[in-house]
């Protein structure tokens, strides 16, 4: 059985769509697996945030969220729930690069430094970082998270939507 | 459009609470998972943004009501007869990569992220002991504060608690002795001391 959209060509929204697919998937699941390996170390990053009074809560983020990075990073590379898995992770990285950005800009105030001099660890999995460099690899980590947010079909997709349409796309 | 919109929010938020549920039984069943109901970080909150140096240090334990002991003291106790015979430890509070490669000759292993692992061996020897020295990285470093925390709550008189607040990188610029691998297996030769 042959879908009609299963014989279009490949246009470049499909290109830009596995594209953004593969980096973010890349990434998260990379820095999830980091995080995972050594979930003490993520846990001692967070806490510089001072963000999270709570023990138990900061714990649980921790323990928690390198398995739900790895998690929506395979979604987004298996091709399920993809759009959700995208706003989620929308979400995720404008918390993030907010953080980012105040304590960047907490450490250019303490040590005098111009803002884009700081560097530290910012606990996202890769280790110590220029802050703004961060910035940027965020910001389009946002930009790939919104396209695939938008889009209502994937090539490579499992099932890239749950609406009843059939919105996924094979090659 | 709105319909579409919908369908991708519920869609997030299940996979949000989905996402949670793995990650939250993943931590439980991982080795290296986080005790969600303990307090790693006790007597305080984070001096990530502190203004640094030793000053800033001895602050903070005093606002903690921990003892400061110097570089220079710390050789001293090092050297003291007493740490021979078990009533000088020493005590490092890193994590067991660090301490194999590099620690003050016949400290103690006290990781307090796996206090389990470690505390049985060490607390009969810190019980006895007269004086116990803690240390870890130095400079920001709080672990030995909190393996403190950890010696006290078990309970180890807090006026017989001491930190190291060089720790070891203080130690090994000075070019003092090194052990490495497991404690009582040796000196090391002391790399050169960093400009």
């Amino acid at each position: 059985m042959n879908h009609p959209l299963h014989s279009r060509p490949w246009n470049l929204p499909d290109i830009v769509g596995i594209a953004a697919r593969a980096i973010l998937a890349a990434t998260f699941i990379g820095m999830g697996i980091s995080k995972a390996l050594d979930p003490v170390d993520f846990l001692k990053l967070i806490r510089q945030y001072d963000t999270i009074a709570q023990p138990w809560l900061l714990n649980l983020a921790a323990g928690a969220l390198p398995w739900f990075e790895i998690f929506c990073g395979i979604l987004l590379l298996i091709g399920v729930a993809g759009r959700g898995a995208a706003v989620v992770l929308l979400a995720m990285l404008a918390g993030f690069t907010a953080m980012i950005a105040w304590r960047g800009a907490a450490i250019a105030d303490m040590q005098g430094i111009p803002f884009c001099q700081v560097r530290f660890d910012c606990g996202c999995g890769a280790g110590i970082i220029n802050v703004c460099r961060k910035l940027i690899e965020n910001g389009g980590l946002i930009l790939a998270a919104l396209w695939l947010a938008g889009s209502s079909r994937s090539r490579w997709a499992l099932r890239w939507s749950w609406s009843k349409e059939p919105a996924s796309l094979e090659g | 459009m709105w319909n579409q919109a919908r369908i991708v929010l519920i869609e997030a938020l299940v996979v949000a609470a989905a996402g949670g549920a793995l990650g939250w039984f993943a931590n439980a069943l991982s080795p290296r998972g986080i005790e969600l109901g303990r307090n790693y970080f006790p007597g305080g909150p984070a001096a990530g943004l502190s203004a640094g140096g030793a000053g800033a240090a001895r602050d903070r334990l005093a606002a903690k009501g921990l003892q400061a002991l110097s570089h220079e003291e710390a050789l001293a106790l090092l050297q003291d007869p007493r740490a021979a015979q078990g009533e000088v430890l020493f005590v490092d509070a890193r994590d067991d990569s660090q301490y194999q490669a590099g620690h003050i000759p016949g400290a103690w292993q006290l990781d307090h992220y796996r206090m389990g692992q470690y505390l049985p061996d060490l607390l009969p020897a810190a019980l006895a002991a007269r004086q116990i020295v803690v240390y870890c990285a130095g400079g920001e470093c709080e672990d030995s504060e909190f393996a403190a925390v950890v010696l006290q709550e078990a309970g180890v008189p807090r006026d017989r608690i001491w930190i190291y607040t060089g720790g070891f990188t203080a130690w090994q610029q000075a070019g003092h002795p090194i052990e490495s691998g497991a404690r009582g297996s040796g000196l090391s030769p002391s790399p050169p001391a960093s400009p």
